[in-house]
């Protein structure tokens, strides 16, 4: 295999027929080419797809109570779930390891006025904490804290077109502003990237509209966020211990959607992942058969080289050459072929994916690459095909007595 | 050198059998130059295809410079071949990729002659037949009667103990005939065994012993004054 003699001869060989070598070699390293460039689209709309969920992507859950659809412990269906202070304190409680920040929800409507400008809009109570899981970023003066929240102070952090609306060129900070005629203080103007609507939001402490609501407990909804260090199993297994746990405490069916709902980000991740795996699936579906085309390319050529060689094998067999070496001839070249013009076929699907891949960057389709393992593999899979693809015919051919081979047919 | 007894050879074509070979006995001593004879389809190709070991033969006795030939395989036949003999082919059956020099090489190759001994070899061989100046040529640029002083190089340059020639002016005219007898007769001067097969009473004349084949048997098989082929190139 690594006699200088045989390499002299399958060089001599390849120069003497550049055809028959650029067909076999073409064909390889086209395969090759379009293999990787698949592999890597596919990675792209992968990496496209995970990067826009990335985006907005958050370690956050949601329990939306509803209505239960199922009868379950004695209560009928229909029967509406309220969730209050208590469930919120329980739930903190129950997963110290993997709750980060809580937060409970109360929406409402307000008509606000300030000076002779009035307006409508929607009311969030919230603990301090949701500033952190919806990561509200306050542009002026500050987020409510504790000391506001216990003492159910009429507080209020108003989005930035809410201040524009009310306090055109004013300062709203630290004005009252009147909320369905109870006056609040602005203590804070934020800002939410690209929604025009969040910022026509006002948040204001839990506590004070529970109290303003006739002294309730009433939540409509809790938010959090769990531990950052989870990875998609953990976040999925916790919202399910979680799912499980206020089904238990609210009596509702464990299979009722309607009645709780725990809605994990993670989930969509999970959702975008299995689409992805798909994808790939048939991307891996498809380069495989890009493969077979390829090794079908090379077996023809191998067949049609070798019947055309067969009198050059018979004068060589009349000259001494023994089988093994005509095979061995066959093979090397065939194989020295293909694993060139398949490194040749992957530099060049290499290079293009270099240059344009990091440049490419939209919402469906971002950074093609691969895996050089992947791509390596695959170049392998077709050298070895290469060579079985080869071996048949260059057996018959070696093994055919040089008389019929010499004989003018 | 050659020794066979009681050759048979039939060619199987469907359901019928072609006996063609029906019991040969033959023997040739070194430095022999025999002349093959016969109609066409008398088996003279078979015979000596047989010899050279390109084809098996169906029984009888076969000895080559006292080794008993006998259940060949490809590969002993290869290595056989390789040892004891030299083809040279009506067709010439130059590899056509192949420069002359390449091609007179090729039976070193297949010795493990070294790369430089078998350049030199080669170059010598060819300078005998006289195609030096032709060694970087390929077999598309040479003439029918360069191209058989290539083949004849060829089989000389394994230095094999017999040489067998189908045919070799088979394709040439009279004068390019002669000249490739000469270079054989050259070649059985210096002491090679030659066998070759021809149609032509003037070749067969040019060698010093002539077999005649007919339906299978040998018929007659006489020495004969050789006539030397040099006076009429
Ligand atoms: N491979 C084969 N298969 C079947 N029949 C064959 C084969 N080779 C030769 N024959 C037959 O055997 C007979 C002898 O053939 P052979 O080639 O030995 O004749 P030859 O004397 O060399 O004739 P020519 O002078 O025409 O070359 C012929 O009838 C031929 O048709
Ligand atoms: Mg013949």
């Amino acid at each position: 295999m690594f006699d200088r003699d045989i390499w002299q001869e399958i060089f001599n060989t390849i120069k003497k027929n550049k055809l028959r070598t650029f067909l076999t070699g073409f064909s390889v390293g086209w395969a090759i080419f379009i293999l990787v460039m698949l592999l890597a689209s596919v990675n792209g709309m992968e990496n496209g797809f995970v990067g826009q969920f990335n985006d907005d992507a958050t370690n956050t859950i949601f329990i939306r109570p509803g209505v239960t659809s199922k009868a379950y412990a004695g209560f009928e269906a229909g029967r509406r779930i309220q969730l209050e202070n208590d469930d919120l304190e329980y739930i903190r409680q129950s997963f110290p390891d993997d709750i980060e920040y809580i937060s409970g929800r109360y929406f409402t409507n307000t008509t606000a006025r300030y000076k002779s400008e009035t307006g409508a809009y929607p009311v969030q109570g919230v603990h301090p904490e949701f500033q952190i899981i919806e990561k509200t970023i306050v542009i002026s003066g500050r987020y409510f804290n504790e000391t506001d929240f216990t003492n159910k102070a009429k507080v209020a952090v108003i989005g930035k077109k809410v201040a524009e609306d009310l306090f055109d060129k004013e300062d709203p900070i630290g004005q009252f502003a009147e909320l369905n005629g109870l006056p609040f203080r602005v203590i804070g103007v934020f800002t939410d990237e690209g929604d025009d609507n969040a910022e026509r939001r006002i948040y204001a402490p839990l506590s004070t509209y529970q109290r303003i609501y006739g002294n309730t407990n009433n939540i409509n909804q809790i938010a959090l966020t769990y531990n950052p260090n989870y990875d998609l199993t953990k976040a999925l297994d916790f919202s399910q211990r979680l799912e499980i746990l206020m089904k238990r405490r609210q009596k509702v069916d464990p299979e009722d959607q309607s009645g709780i709902n725990v809605w994990n980000y993670a989930e969509a991740f999970d959702n975008i992942s299995s689409f992805t795996t798909v994808l790939k699936a048939i991307g891996i579906v498809v380069a495989f058969l890009i493969l077979i085309a390829g090794i079908v390319g090379i077996g023809n050529i191998m067949v049609f080289t070798i019947k055309e060689r067969t009198k050059e094998f018979g004068v060589r067999k009349a000259l001494g050459a023994r089988p093994k070496q005509i095979v061995n001839l066959v093979l090397l070249e065939s194989t020295f072929i293909t694993t060139l013009s398949g490194f040749v076929g992957l530099l060049f699907a290499w290079v293009i994916l270099a240059l344009v891949g990091p440049t490419i960057e939209t919402p469906a389709f971002s950074n093609p690459s691969v895996r050089s393992s992947t791509v390596i593999t695959a170049t392998i899979i077709l050298i070895i095909a290469g060579v079985l693809a080869g071996l048949l015919p260059a057996i018959k051919a070696a093994n055919v007595k040089p008389i019929v081979a010499l004989s003018d047919k | 050198m050659i020794e066979i007894k009681d050759l048979h050879k039939s060619y199987k074509m469907g359901s019928n059998s072609l006996h063609v070979l029906k019991g040969i006995n033959f023997s040739a001593e070194e430095g022999e130059l025999v002349a093959i004879m016969g109609s066409s389809g008398s088996g003279k190709s078979t015979l000596l295809n047989i010899l050279g070991m390109l084809d098996g033969a169906d029984s009888g006795e076969y000895n080559l410079d006292n080794v008993p030939i006998r259940d060949l395989n490809e590969t002993k036949a290869a290595q056989y071949r390789n040892k004891f003999l030299g083809f040279i082919f009506q067709s010439f059956n130059l590899i056509n990729y192949k420069s002359a020099l390449e091609n007179v090489a090729l039976p070193l190759y297949y010795q493990k002659v070294n790369r430089k001994v078998r350049q030199e070899k080669a170059l010598k061989y060819l300078e005998q037949v006289g195609l030096k100046d032709w060694a970087t040529h390929l077999p598309s640029e040479l003439s029918g009667g360069q191209k058989q002083r290539v083949a004849i190089a060829r089989a000389m340059a394994a230095e094999p103990k017999v040489l067998l020639a189908d045919e070799p002016t088979g394709a040439l005219d009279s004068t390019t005939s002669y000249e490739v007898m000469d270079l054989i007769q050259k070649i059985n001067d210096a002491g090679n065994t030659i066998l070759v097969v021809t149609h032509e009473e003037d070749i067969a004349h040019m060698c010093k012993r002539i077999v005649h084949l007919k339906d299978g048997v040998i018929v007659e098989d006489k020495k004969i004054e050789q006539v030397r082929a040099a006076q009429y190139v």
